[in-house]
């Protein structure tokens, strides 16, 4: 059986030893001849007289557009799509934390320091707890639906303050977030805008609105739910599911939505079902991000949280381990690849948001009103698949994952760590004992080498030659299963890295959970640029999502840009197909923000390219 | 020996064996970078549409009896005994598109790199299959060995 390769090797045997397991490792063969016109962009199917394809005997589509009127078209939409993804994802949470403000919930909010700490820095009303979470969310949802002529208030307070100077002077500062989505849409429908540039300048737009609303926004109201983030050591793999329990698995991008598991799922009573039908009780098992984020604020449900498993990709397999008892999911990455395997396995599944409504899920609307109804639910769906299926069902858990890695950390918690200010790691930087700082953020796919292959290769590069590693998304499920999260892994990492690891007791690559995290790293860098009195771009600080896989990647990426920083992806962004879009992104947007697009399918090649950027970001800094 | 085959019913009229056929003439052979707004990267094979609109691969048949090959007198044509495959020595080409005019496919053509000689399938001579056969997407065009 030929499968796609993953750098997790003990994930790549137990997938070889399932013979009847069909995921989506065994598709990449199947699926490995690619539409060149896709692949690069320029391919149109907005109208009838479609499909139209670019060719050099064919230079224009029927209507007269042309490859680079199509390319960023095509870049446009995708951009929109991801922007709309994580705005969905922060309307919800705000709609939650106003509901538990107006006391339409018994949750009570574990991150009242944080409420405290926004209200006063954005100078919102309130006289107590409650009143100070519906004025916040409000004011974010205010935004949200605020018209594009309208601009966001919160983007002024809470942008690093020469990024929102540069933005003004671009014209770029967003109006209402879904307005700026709709028209991306109405823009790049059929014979409308032919403006590459517009249309390039509305998706920095659109990734304002992604980092400072759906990352940024959605962390602070997580936080203010659920608990801040609290640096300390935690499971990870496969290893951390327990058939003595009743597991549900959760996958998505809201915990303000199946976070009322956490609490729901470790009362007595709940106990008290899981231990009539033979189990010990229930845990929730991580998997994608929204296991990534109750990892990092895993301080707060450390009974109920059995830890994060790794990322998309692996939850197909998750469930081939037979020890998953039910899947609630609530967004992506939820493949469609799990619902045969569920099947197969006779795992249930339920759905918290029909935006990700899988075909053979129940779908539960989620209302917090609704909230005990739902767990209830939950318990008895998940408990008559345990004692069903579970007698019949071989449970096969690998031995697979890591006892320490180090969760936690966030653009606070870092902070706190250093001693309440960012000067330590700052003189590091100086010193010339960590040379720079890479985020290496976004997704896992199956394409750039195999399963988190370039990921990790070049991550362990970068930490050889000293340089400091931040990960935020898929990313981090790939690099903590193979162990590069753990405080050994100092051992992989240049001299004077290595060094400052073992002192610290921290590994080379530090995690700060699911992709709504990248939110994070921005707010870190904008710290260190702080403390030195730089902009952003100055830095030297370089962002890759070398495995980007999906739209919202895509907007994430269009907030780095906005911010000034380069960009590296292994796969083309489907823009090769134009040289002036191809241009923009990666030479003359340089020009505007200070960020470009780096596209680079070398592990080698691309650590050399960083390396020599944050080399020469140094010397503009004269260190 | 071994040759292209065509099930014509299969073509979904993608062109991916045009973008794979310039992607593998280019120097990094790169899907993702050939230029397909230039005019000077010229597929050797084409998809047009048959009298009943039926998408058709088109391709140089590398003929047992070459109508170009007998009609170039530079010898710059010559069809090789051992793989059957009719191939093009650039150097000794005169230009005289002598072999465009006689080609009953049509599949001979100017080069758009060197616009002073013709240009044609060379059956991908560096990979072990060529390009167009592993870039069909539906099983239109296969390599048997006959």
């Amino acid at each position: 059986m030929s499968i796609c390769v993953s750098a997790d090797k003990v994930l790549e045997k137990f997938i070889l030893s399932k013979k009847d397991l069909e995921s989506s490792f065994n598709r990449v063969p199947d699926q490995e001849v690619k539409c060149a016109f896709g692949m690069q962009g320029i391919c149109c199917r907005l109208c009838a007289n479609g499909p139209c394809r670019i060719t050099p005997t064919t230079p224009k589509g029927v209507c007269g557009a042309t490859a680079d009127t199509i390319v960023a078209r095509n870049f446009l939409r995708a951009v929109a799509a991801g922007a709309a993804c994580y705005l969905h994802v922060v309307e919800n949470t705000a709609a939650n934390l106003k509901a538990i403000g107006l006391g339409q919930s018994d949750i009570s909010l574990k991150g009242t320091r944080l409420l405290e700490e926004l209200s006063s820095k954005l100078d919102l009303p309130g006289n107590n707890v409650g009143e100070k979470a519906v004025a916040l969310a409000n004011q974010v949802i205010q935004d949200l639906y605020r018209p594009r002529h309208e601009k966001m208030e919160l983007v002024e307070k809470l942008a690093y303050t020469p990024r929102y100077k540069k933005w003004t002077e671009l014209n770029i500062l967003p109006g209402g977030a879904k307005a700026e989505v709709f028209d991306a849409l109405v823009k790049t429908s059929t014979n409308l805008n032919s403006d590459p540039m517009d249309m390039l300048l509305h998706a920095l737009r659109l990734g304002i609105t992604t980092g400072i609303y759906g990352l940024g926004l959605t962390n602070h109201l997580n936080d203010i739910i659920w608990g801040e983030p609290r640096i300390r050591l935690a499971k990870v793999g496969f290893g951390v599911l327990d058939p003595e329990y009743i597991n549900v698995m959760v996958t998505g991008h809201q915990q303000a939505l199946v976070g009322i598991l956490q609490d729901g799922l470790s009362t007595s009573e709940a106990i008290n079902i899981a231990e009539k039908a033979g189990a010990k009780g229930f845990k929730l098992v991580g998997s994608t991000c929204v296991g990534q984020d109750m990892q990092l604020r895993g301080a707060h449900c450390q009974q109920i949280f059995a830890g994060q498993t790794g990322n998309n990709f692996t939850s197909e397999i998750l469930i081939a381990t037979g020890a998953v008892d039910l899947v609630v999911s609530e967004f992506n990455c939820t493949l469609p690849g799990i619902e045969p395997v569920c099947d197969a396995y006779g795992v249930p599944q339920i759905c918290l948001d029909d935006v990700a409504k899988k075909q053979n899920a129940e779908y539960i609307a989620f209302s917090l009103a609704e909230k005990d109804t739902i767990i209830q639910k939950v318990i008895e769906t998940a408990v008559e698949r345990y004692k069903k299926q579970r007698p019949s069902v071989k449970v096969d858990i690998p031995e697979h994952g890591y006892d320490d890695v180090v969760t936690g950390v966030s653009q606070k918690t870092l902070k706190e760590f250093l001693g309440g200010s960012y000067k330590p790691l700052i003189d590091l930087i100086i010193a010339g004992k960590i040379k720079g700082i890479a985020g290496v953020v976004g997704c896992s796919n199956l394409t750039a080498k195999g399963h988190d292959v370039f990921t990790v290769e070049m991550t362990k590069e970068l930490i050889k030659r000293n340089i400091i590693v931040l990960s935020a998304g898929c990313t981090s499920g790939a690099l903590e299963n193979v162990g590069l999260m753990s405080p050994s892994a100092a051992e992989l990492a240049g001299e004077s890295l290595k060094a400052i690891c073992r002192q610290l007791e921290i590994p080379p690559v530090l995690n700060f959970g699911p992709c709504l995290a990248i939110g994070r790293l921005e707010e870190t860098a904008a710290d260190i640029a702080g403390e030195l009195g730089v902009d952003l771009p100055e830095l030297p600080l370089v962002l890759s999502a070398p495995q980007w896989l999906e739209e919202q990647a895509l907007a994430d990426g269009s907030f780095g840009l906005a911010l000034g920083l380069p960009l590296h992806l292994a796969i083309p962004p489907f823009i090769t197909g134009s040289e002036l879009v191809t241009n923009i992104l990666t030479k003359d947007i340089e020009g505007l923000t200070g960020g470009k697009v780096i596209v680079n399918g070398n592990v080698e090649d691309t650590v050399n390219e960083l390396e020599a950027i944050i080399m020469a970001k140094r010397a503009g800094l004269n260190i | 020996m071994q040759r292209i085959f065509i099930n014509k019913s299969l073509c979904a009229g993608c062109k991916n064996c045009e973008a794979a056929c310039m992607a593998e003439h280019t120097t990094h052979r790169s899907l993702w970078l050939v230029n397909l707004s230039d005019p000077s990267n010229k597929p050797n094979n084409r998809v047009a549409l048959d009298n009943s609109g039926q998408p058709t691969p088109i391709f140089c048949q590398h003929c047992d009896d070459p109508a170009c090959v007998t009609a170039c007198m530079a010898g710059a044509l010559t069809k090789n005994p051992e793989t059957g495959v009719v191939e093009h020595n650039r150097d000794k080409c005169a230009g005289c598109w002598m072999c465009i005019m006689s080609c009953p496919y049509g599949m001979m053509h100017t080069s758009g790199v060197y616009e002073d000689t013709a240009a044609k399938c060379d059956f991908c001579a560096e990979r072990g299959t060529p390009r167009c056969v592993s870039s069909c997407p539906t099983g239109a065009i296969t390599l048997r060995t006959i």
